[in-house]
């Protein structure tokens, strides 16, 4: 235990005399590494942000379903059953085509099509209102499409609510944002891997000397580790500030926005899970990216 | 203590280092390693320091072969030799006696115990004085010095030296020479590669001279 706590000491001030030989590459590679792990963070923050805005008049989607010509009256019948009993169907309202007739003739222009009544060309219709219900484990666009297959159904017309519009995007926006998020962790890998490899190769000298008075790869590799993390803590917290201003920087300029879509919403909420992540991403990424390249190289001197 | 058992050693594209190079060194023997520049002293050198692997024949140091030695076995073995260099390739952000205490830190010894070996080692060099002081400030010969007080500080049972007075001025070489004589005397083990022929006459230790890879000449030299 002895050794263990007097090699890590010893790595630690020799990683802080590093830090302290080279301050603007470290001060630069901080700024550098914050501006890499914000973009992440802050997309991150966003999507959550977008996620816990309900609009509380949210409009309900709605479907037309035409009927085919061909429909006995009680397959109609049966067919509205089965949507009723649908935990995300509100109601269903029959449409018969001479009202559908009647309400295209009444809007302008349309009169002469009351002259068609006898022969009128329109499908009877049901009309569908569904509600929000996330527990029910139906999903509206799952049952538009099995609607759309139905023997029974000529067409179907559907008109997703804003909830639903609002879900697709931030869908879209988490797929995009996964990528470069992943994308942005690659390059505070790689530009730590490449700092740490053009210093292996900076202290060749060095580590040839301490490979021969009998260092371990473990023990040359620590302060260069050591300093990684530090890199990483600072990094990491440094990121966590940009994302807290912009987040602050953002929802004084959305603010009264906010408020007339939900007058819940004072301001975004910060999730500190965010905050966490970029600095635990920060540090891993600084640490993988040194250990990859200083075994590399240590590989090729040995 | 050292094995040579007919090594050969072939880099890439068959180029010879060494061809079938045979000999043995007893516990406590001091013996110099001669031969022009490009002769395969410092191959001879790579491979007792486990730096590099014989392509045929055995490397063996107390009976074991450096060839099935790698990773933390390896640094294990390097722990127990001292290395003494050309250039002292001392750290010139660390003091004197932290560049000494280095072998220490690095076996693991207990940071009590560290000063008094650094102080021991230092006083055999006569650098005492200068335990805290940054190598910039000493002379070539002071670093040299240095260099040697941080080879035998852990009291190595075998210490290889190569070209240790090659920067030095010829009362500095014979110095240096007769602090090695002095841990030869303690029992230390010790192969000296010099290409400096006024070195070597100048003390009565073996003499194994090699040439194009081949060990040409093993034998006493005139003084005891």
């Amino acid at each position: 235990m002895n050794r263990w706590l007097s090699d890590h000491r010893w790595a630690i001030a020799d990683a802080l005399k590093r830090v302290r030989e080279r301050p603007i590459q470290f001060l630069v590679l901080i700024g550098l590494l914050s501006i890499l792990l914000a973009i992440p963070g802050w997309l991150a923050q966003i999507w959550l942000g977008m996620s816990s805005l309900v609009p509380e008049e949210a409009v309900h989607s709605e479907a037309i379903v035409f009927l085919s010509n061909e429909i006995e009256f009680e397959e109609r019948i049966e067919l509205e059953r089965m949507l009723g009993e649908s935990p995300i169907v509100e109601h269903v309202i029959f449409i018969p085509k001479s009202k559908a007739l009647a309400d295209l003739s009444s809007s302008d222009g349309l009169a002469p099509l009351t002259q068609l009544a006898d022969d009128n060309p329109l499908p009877d219709a049901l009309q569908l209102r569904f509600v929000f219900s996330p527990d029910s484990g139906v999903s509206e666009l799952s049952l538009v499409e099995r609607i759309e297959f139905d023997p029974r159904v000529l067409s179907l017309r559907y008109y997703p609510s804003t909830r639903i519009q609002y879900g697709s995007m931030l869908e879209v926006l988490a797929f995009f944002g996964a990528g470069f998020s992943m994308l942005t962790i690659l390059g505070v890998l790689m530009t730590v891997f490449l700092v740490s490899a053009a210093d292996v190769v900076d202290d060749s000298k060095r580590i040839k000397l301490y490979t021969l008075l009998g260092a371990s790869s473990r023990y040359i590799q620590r302060p260069y580790l050591y300093r990684a993390t530090f890199l990483g803590i600072f990094a990491g917290f440094q990121a966590c500030l940009a994302v807290i201003g912009l987040n602050a920087l953002l929802s004084e300029v959305i603010i009264n926005n906010l408020e007339e879509l939900d007058s819940r919403l004072g301001s975004i909420p910060l999730d500190t899970r965010i905050l966490l992540g970029i600095v635990m991403v920060s540090v891993a990424s600084s640490w993988i990216g040194a250990e990859r390249a200083m075994n590399q190289r240590l590989k090729g001197i040995h | 203590m050292i094995d040579f058992e007919y090594v050969s050693k072939f880099y890439e594209g068959d180029r010879e280092a060494l061809f079938e190079v045979n000999f043995r060194l007893a516990p406590g023997e001091m013996a110099f390693l001669t031969g022009h520049s490009g002769a395969g002293k410092s191959t001879l050198l790579r491979l007792l320091l486990g730096l590099e692997t014989a392509s045929s024949g055995a490397v063996r140091v107390a009976g074991t072969n450096l060839a099935d030695l790698s990773g933390e076995k390896l640094a294990r073995y390097r722990r127990r030799v001292g290395v003494v260099f050309q250039d002292p390739n001392l750290e010139e952000d660390l003091t004197v006696f932290d560049n000494v205490a280095l072998p220490l830190r690095i076996s693991g010894f207990s940071e009590s115990d560290i000063p008094r070996r650094v102080m021991a080692a230092l006083s055999r060099v006569d650098l005492s004085e200068q335990a805290l002081v940054s190598p910039k400030l000493l002379s070539g010969g002071q670093q040299q010095r240095v260099g040697i007080a941080r080879a035998i500080v852990h009291r190595p049972a075998l210490l290889i030296a190569d070209e240790p007075t090659g920067n030095l001025d010829p009362e500095l070489s014979a110095r240096v020479m007769r602090m090695f004589t002095q841990f030869q005397q303690l029992g230390v083990t010790i192969l000296v590669a010099t290409h400096e022929r006024a070195v070597v006459e100048s003390l009565p230790f073996r003499r194994l001279v090699i040439e194009r890879g081949r060990l040409i000449s093993d034998g006493l030299g005139s003084k005891r």
